[in-house]
């Protein structure tokens, strides 16, 4: 597991817990309030109509004593011995079996009340004003409701009173016994009830005071007062819920009796619920948090999956199939959509790849691999601390030479043919670990030779080279080819890799340059290539700060010996080197294209000054060089065309020099832009003519007026006789397709005689004139007609 | 004790001796219903004197009954208690014109119950409680029980001026016989007494 992914692990599958759980015990908690506000409710009620059922069971309790004594009272009524005692008519006889019998059914208060309830006697040891009140609410009360009965105080103590009839055998009179409501009573109240029982007595103007109590002690100190109506008595961890049962009430005082329920008695069953509703809910916590871990790990689980297998794509894996694809449900869905994206994801990365780091042509490696793998080497040799001979490397840059003419002349096809089988070539030979060959673009290779020093590099860049001398047999053609190779090493030559791939360019340009075939990188190279770009900036500034200067070589006819033409060339007064040689930077130009900066100037020029030009010759025509990249310009002639109409000069004035060389690069389009020209009315000249592989039959189809012979020829002709055979060779053939001949390099008077014994046209070298500048060409020219016009027969100066 | 006379009228009977008459007496309950079993009798001075005891008196048991279940008997009569019923009685009176105790015996009691004051006596059996029976003993010889229409009629009343007193069971537990004058004629005399105070 990622550590960094840690702290978050449980994020969704607690949270899930956390959400059921807390839902759940909302649920239960608000259960739990219904309940137990329902339980209290329900206690409440029930306590209450207990204590309602309490007060009848109560009051019944009563009135059976009642009935019990009023049938004790009855029973001793009727006794005959009673009756005799009491008809005897003798006060303390009758007070004494009153007492006596009263007192045989516990009886302690008895009177004898004559039929109308008028007071005769009360029992021995008794006080009839302790009765006179109950008297009193006796009066006017009918026989019927004299059979319940009456409950009242005396001495403070709550009676109860039954009236029965003294029969003898009709209602001779009213036998009156009074019963104290005793412990008994409340104590079978108790059991039969469950309840507490206080027996509170008020007297007249007196506080209430408790008579008796089923209450132990310790809890009837909860009860403080009983004056007030009670309705709960809290005790130490219970409440009594109260009912105040007012058995008498009147002036002389009341009798009250105070139900007492407990409330935990009725609540107890519920408690249990309660208990039992509570294990439930934490039984239900408990599976609710295993459920939903269990339920969240199922989501949770494969996402983690899912997660670490989309790092383990986001580092760029894309080979580790998916888990949990299977499942049938979403998570299994999501997990097959992701390994879809994986593959597909992989596929194209492979397809990104392929184009990112892969030529398609040949299947190397391209550019930014290459970059990349001697960045990988450099990383390499920086990170291992041994002291290894072989943390070195070479690279080899290979560059085809004349490939864009093979594209050009056999087709790109065959030149894609041909880039195939270089790249097999290459890798032909033995490779060792970490070697690698990539081509960088066009024609452009590049080997890396791992731990390879200088004299290894050198040694492969000459096996490389020596391959490229068999030649490729493609489409049942045979073609020739070579390349130039630069070979740079590290950590010699360079310690970065733009620097290393940088400074084996350099050394490929040289070869290239040097035609040297392979060139290992040398500081002095790259102060060259330094000096070329300082050199680029300076020719700008030579253009616009007018340090060009205009030459001109004349042309004279050696028939005549009058200058016919002239050729226009570029010299550069540097306002610190003074006068460059044009060696020194038109091949540059021409490297860097500025080549037709410079021959834009010199046309120019030309036309600037031609008006000026006297040569004394009606017709004075003026060679200018162009170089490849003119001809490959397509708005070359239209450039020229405003150039003419500006100074008003006819293309006629004009001969356009072209290389062998600078046709052959692209042949077609140079074919294309000659045309043009020629159509204009320009003249054409094929320059250094003998030095490249032209055909003569390609040379028929150009619209081409003059060849002029490499000075290479015409300086040997006079030593060497082949040279001269080529020479002659060459101004017949001209001159049977028609073209003039010029030849340049004459230095001497031998050349002279020779060439116009050939019966070349023209002439131009060092014999007649070097070039001279182009404001002094007009007097040279007068100087030089001036003397041939009076020795116009000499042959020879 | 409240009573009401009303003379509604009298007549003589001509075929009767002069010196003798017929006294009816109607009682009425307080709403005028006629009251059976209600005790009328004439007392007078000379009415006294003429007084002699009453033969063969008795206060017999039948059917756990007193019967009758009021008897008039003139002062000093002696009534014997017969029972006619197989289980025994004890007929007592806790009355104080007459207290006696007649313990638990069957058939006739050997001596008979001189009732020698006037007054009413009420008797009662120690083993049957519901059996009552009053005994009214009265100083005249003129008495009577109303019938079932409350109707009482007492012959032979010497003409004079009497003491009219009647008196019901039902009248309260030891409430006397009510009192109302009452003259006889030489024809027969009627009169009609209410009778109020009576217990349902």
């Amino acid at each position: 597991m990622n550590m960094t992914w840690q702290p978050s692990r449980w994020g969704l599958t607690s949270r899930m817990v956390a959400l059921s759980l807390l839902l759940l015990l909302l649920v239960q908690a608000a259960v739990f309030s219904v309940v137990r506000t329902s339980i209290e409710q329900s206690a409440q009620r029930q306590v209450q109509q207990e204590l309602l059922v309490g007060e009848k069971v109560w009051r019944r309790l009563l009135d059976q004593k009642a009935q019990q004594l009023s049938q004790g009272a009855t029973v001793l009524a009727a006794d005959y011995a009673f009756r005799d005692a009491v008809n005897s008519q003798d006060r303390d006889t009758i007070r004494s079996a009153l007492q006596n019998n009263g007192a045989r059914i516990g009886a302690t208060v008895t009177a004898y009340l004559d039929p109308q309830l008028a007071l005769l006697a009360v029992g021995e040891g008794q006080d009839e004003a302790q009765i006179k009140p109950l008297l009193t609410r006796l009066a006017g009360v009918s026989a019927q409701q004299m059979q319940g009965s009456l409950i009242a105080m005396v001495q403070k103590t709550p009676y109860q009173f039954v009236l029965v009839p003294l029969k003898a055998p009709v209602t001779v009179g009213w036998v009156l016994m009074g019963f104290p409501i005793d412990q008994k009573l409340l104590d079978d109240m108790r059991e039969l009830s469950d309840m507490h029982l206080v027996l509170i007595s008020q007297s007249q103007e007196e506080p209430s005071q408790i008579v008796s109590t089923t209450l132990p002690s310790r809890t009837l100190m909860s009860l403080v007062s009983v004056d007030d109506m009670v309705r709960e008595v809290p005790v130490p961890g219970d409440l009594l819920i109260a009912r105040t049962v007012t058995l008498y009430s009147g002036l002389s005082g009341n009798v009250r009796t105070l139900l007492l329920r407990s409330l935990n008695d009725v609540v107890a069953p519920f408690r249990q619920a309660q208990v039992a509703l509570a294990w439930i809910t934490a039984l239900g916590v408990v599976l609710f948090a295993v459920g939903s871990v269990f339920a969240a790990r199922r989501v949770t689980t494969p996402l983690r999956s899912l997660v670490r297998a989309a790092e383990t794509m986001g580092q760029g894996r894309y080979d580790v199939p998916m888990e949990f694809t299977d499942r049938k449900d979403e998570i299994g869905a999501l997990a097959q959509a992701f390994d879809a994206m994986r593959i597909n994801i992989g596929v194209q990365q492979d397809q990104i790849l392929q184009l990112a780091y892969w030529d398609r042509l040949t299947g190397l490696p391209n550019r930014a691999r290459f970059r990349e793998a001697v960045q990988a080497h450099i990383l390499k040799f920086a990170q291992e601390t041994s002291d290894l001979p072989e943390k070195n490397m070479a690279v080899i840059m290979l560059d085809m030479d004349r490939f864009k003419h093979v594209n050009d002349v056999l087709g790109y096809s065959f030149g894609d043919q041909l880039l195939i089988a270089v790249a097999k070539r290459l890798t032909q030979r033995e490779m060792r670990e970490g070697d690698l060959v990539a081509r960088l673009g066009g024609d452009e290779f590049a080997v890396i030779l791992s731990g390879s020093d200088v004299q290894t590099a050198v040694a492969v860049a000459q096996r490389i080279a020596k391959s490229f001398e068999i030649p490729l047999a493609l489409e049942d053609q045979n073609v020739d080819m070579s390349a130039s190779m630069g070979i740079a090493c590290y950590p010699q030559s360079a310690q970065d890799v733009d620097a290393l791939l940088s400074h084996a360019e350099v050394a490929m340009y040289a070869a290239k340059a040097r035609t040297t075939l392979l060139q290992v990188y040398d500081p002095s190279l790259d102060f060259a290539s330094a000096q070329n770009l300082s050199m680029l900036s300076e020719l700008r500034q030579a253009v616009s700060h007018g340090e060009l200067r205009l030459f001109l070589q004349p042309k004279i006819a050696l028939a005549t010996q009058v200058v016919v033409a002239a050729e226009a060339l570029v010299r550069w007064q540097h306002p610190e080197r003074g006068l460059v040689q044009p060696l020194q930077f038109i091949p540059f130009a021409e490297q860097t294209g500025f080549v037709r900066e410079l021959t834009n100037w010199v046309f120019r020029e030309t036309a600037r000054v031609f008006k000026a030009l006297d040569s004394g010759s009606p017709h004075l025509r003026v060679a200018i060089n162009l170089s490849t990249r003119d001809l490959l310009d397509v708005d070359f002639p239209a450039r020229l065309d405003a150039m003419l109409a500006e100074y008003g000069v006819e293309p006629e004035a004009f001969c356009l020099e072209i290389t062998e060389s600078a046709i052959m690069d692209d042949p077609q389009r140079a074919q294309n832009t000659l045309h043009t020209l020629s159509k204009r009315g320009f003249k054409l000249s094929i320059d250094d003519f003998g030095t490249g592989y032209s055909s003569l039959a390609y040379l028929k189809s150009l619209p081409v007026d003059e060849l002029k012979i490499d000075k290479s020829f015409v300086m040997a002709m006079e030593s060497d006789e082949d040279d001269a055979k080529i020479v002659r060779s060459t101004i017949d053939l001209a001159h049977n397709l028609g073209l003039t001949v010029v030849a340049e390099g004459v230095e001497n008077a031998l050349i002279w005689d020779k060439l116009k014994e050939l019966q070349c046209d023209e002439a131009q070298g060092y014999y007649m004139s070097k070039p001279i500048p182009a404001q002094e060409f007009s007097a040279w020219c007068k100087a030089w007609n001036t003397r041939h016009m009076l020795l116009p027969s000499r042959s020879a100066m | 004790m409240k009573f009401v006379l009303s003379v509604l009228g009298c007549w003589v009977a001509v075929i009767l001796p002069l010196w003798a008459a017929v006294v009816q007496v109607q009682v009425q309950d307080e709403r005028g219903k006629p009251l059976p079993d209600a005790v009328v009798f004439l007392e007078s001075r000379e009415a006294k004197l003429l007084t002699k005891p009453l033969q063969g008196a008795e206060m017999a048991q039948l059917t756990r009954q007193f019967v009758p279940n009021v008897l008039v008997v003139p002062t000093g009569t002696a009534v014997s208690f017969p029972n006619r019923d197989t289980v025994r009685h004890h007929v007592y009176s806790f009355s104080p014109i007459k207290k006696f105790e007649l313990k638990l015996f069957a058939g006739t009691p050997a001596n008979p119950i001189v009732f020698d004051k006037s007054g009413i006596a009420v008797l009662g059996c120690n083993i049957h409680d519901n059996m009552a029976a009053w005994v009214v003993v009265v100083d005249t010889p003129f008495y009577g029980i109303t019938d079932g229409l409350g109707l009482a009629s007492m012959a032979q009343v010497p003409t004079g001026n009497y003491n009219l007193r009647v008196w019901h069971s039902r009248l309260p537990v030891g409430a006397p016989a009510t009192e109302h004058t009452l003259t006889v004629g030489n024809t027969p005399g009627s009169t009609t007494v209410r009778l109020a105070g009576l217990t349902p």
